[in-house]
């Protein structure tokens, strides 16, 4: 594999004292679909939201985050977003005030450059014609397929690099999470480096190059999808959160 | 009797337009930011006092004296919001009402330590013409006054319902941690609402404080009523602040008149009781979360 295009080292993120992640290293080249697995409370949101210096919360997170050559731990959230670290974070990616139209307008121009494929709209609605028929539908009038849709799409149209999903799949009907993950899929062919968490775990391991097991909070297992995939760990992490 | 009743609703209208023109900073400061502010009154005596000192002192004519103030207006908001910026990201709301008022004291001492406590007029080119229709009269002052609050509005509405600008602001004020996955600066809309805030507010006392003698001291009137009439035209709706501004300019014109004007705020915030008691989110509900 060519150098990484999202690497991260010693990341720790700990809530009001309590630490939630202690990662020490994570890399994705660029095409890769890395999945992240564990059992609710593990700190796989926790990680996604770490890396885009993103929170709903009020985390401390420290670490240090290499997007390409360039170091952006330090920087603000929007900042590593127009550089191309985008985050689709887990319940609500959608503003349910606003059409359709609008929640796909950028609000910067993102530079198309080797390595950072900017869609258009019509591209986004060329991949999900759900949104062109909805266009004029306000936010919170879809439904959660549609939303978990809009969210992807507004991420492509900020030209990505890196693209951090959090549970696209939750809510999905079967036949939706299918299309949302194998979307993916093809995106990542075409360059793009995905790091994206799923408790769908068999879902995932469908489309996934590399799997990413935390356990409270630390990485227990890490390897090719084929070889990690049947691991006992594995399952029992999804039959946990199935039972959650 | 009908010709006062006429004049009173002439009255009424303009001193309504003059309560909405006063508001729409704060409407958009709590549409957008979900922030009150509290030292607004003092800035509307601040933007008066500018506008005054700049045509009595400095001799600047009257057309330049109002982007004057607003300069100031705009320059002290953004001081204001970069000084409460951590408050406001949290969204810590009491942080916020404490330091406004404070910022509001610390404005109401500074200005009667440079201007003095004494009254002072603005006079302006239009505050003393009249214009006469049969026995009704009102100022061309009055009458500026009514066409700016509604070029005001309309513009506003189109930056924020038509403009790149205004989706950005329509962002920020639905979800600011969404805003901020969108490559949004929320700092920055943040302090652009607040400048914006500062020179509405002193452009509006430049425009309204002609009608009457302005004191140091005269912010708190002003910021109670402004308060009414953002809580009436429910919290944030553009449309809602004109409309909730012009009705209770109508009302205290009326009241005034036909009841008695030493009971007017009483009146009114029995009206704004009663208001929230049967629609708790204002005139400009239905709407519900963002600026309208």
């Amino acid at each position: 594999m060519s150098r990484p295009i999202l690497e991260v080292r010693d990341l720790q993120v700990s809530y009001a004292g309590n630490r939630a992640l202690d990662l020490a290293s994570l890399a994705v080249g660029a095409g890769e679909v890395v999945g992240v697995v564990g059992a609710n409370g593990a700190g796989k949101s926790t990680l996604v939201n770490g890396i885009a210096g993103w929170s709903r919360g009020a985390p401390r997170v420290t670490g240090e985050i290499r997007l390409g050559d360039v170091r952006v731990d330090a920087r603000s959230t929007h900042r590593r977003v127009r550089e191309g670290l985008v985050l689709v974070p887990e319940g609500r990616v959608a503003f349910g005030q606003m059409t359709v139209e609008d929640n796909l307008c950028a609000a910067f121009t993102a530079p198309s450059a080797p390595g950072r494929r900017v869609y258009s709209r019509d591209e986004i609605f060329e991949l999900f014609p759900r949104l062109q028929e909805r266009r004029h539908h306000l936010g919170h009038q879809l439904s959660g397929g549609e939303r978990q849709m809009l969210g992807i799409g507004r991420a492509l149209m900020m030209g990505p690099r890196v693209l951090l999903l959090d549970e696209p799949s939750i809510g999905l009907a079967p036949k939706m999470v299918t299309q949302v993950l194998q979307t993916l899929r093809t995106l990542a062919e075409s360059g793009l480096a995905i790091l994206l968490v799923e408790q769908n775990v068999r879902a995932a391991i469908e489309v996934v190059d590399r799997l990413l097991l935390l356990e409270r909070g630390r990485k227990v297992l890490e390897g090719p999808a084929s070889e990690v995939g049947d691991d006992p760990r594995i399952a029992e992490a999804y039959l946990g959160a199935t039972a959650a | 009797m009908m010709s006062t009743l006429l004049q009173q609703i002439i009255n009424g209208i303009v001193l309504g337009h003059a309560y909405a023109l006063v508001a729409i900073g704060w409407t958009l400061l709590l549409g957008v930011a979900r922030l009150v502010n509290f030292g607004h009154g003092q800035m509307y005596m601040l933007g008066a006092f500018v506008t005054w000192w700049a045509v009595a002192k400095a001799g600047v004519p009257y057309g330049l004296a109002l982007p004057i103030a607003m300069l100031v207006g705009a320059l002290f908001g953004f001081v204001m919001q970069r000084v409460m910026l951590k408050a406001t990201l949290e969204q810590n709301l009491v942080s916020i009402m404490i330091m406004t008022l404070g910022f509001g004291y610390v404005l109401n001492g500074g200005a009667s330590m440079i201007f003095g406590s004494t009254g002072q007029i603005l006079e302006t080119a239009l505050s003393g013409q009249d214009i006469n229709l049969g026995e009704l009269w009102l100022t061309w002052q009055d009458a500026a006054i009514v066409v700016a609050a509604i070029v005001v509005f309309i513009t506003l509405k189109w930056i924020l319902d038509g403009t790149s600008l205004g989706r950005l602001v329509r962002m920020v004020a639905e979800d600011p941690k969404l805003a901020m996955l969108a490559g949004v600066n929320v700092r920055w809309v943040y302090y652009g609402v607040f400048a914006f805030e500062g020179a509405a507010v002193a452009f509006a006392a430049g425009m309204v404080a002609p009608r009457t003698p302005i004191l140091t001291s005269m912010g708190f009137d002003e910021v109670i009523m402004t308060f009414v009439v953002v809580v009436l035209g429910g919290i944030g709706s553009v449309t809602g602040s004109y409309v909730a501004g012009v009705a209770l300019g109508l009302f205290t014109a009326l009241f005034g008149a036909l009841v008695s004007p030493a009971y007017t705020t009483a009146a009114a915030f029995l009206v704004l009781i009663a208001v929230l008691v049967l629609r708790p989110r204002g005139l400009g509900a239905g709407s519900a979360a963002g600026v309208h």
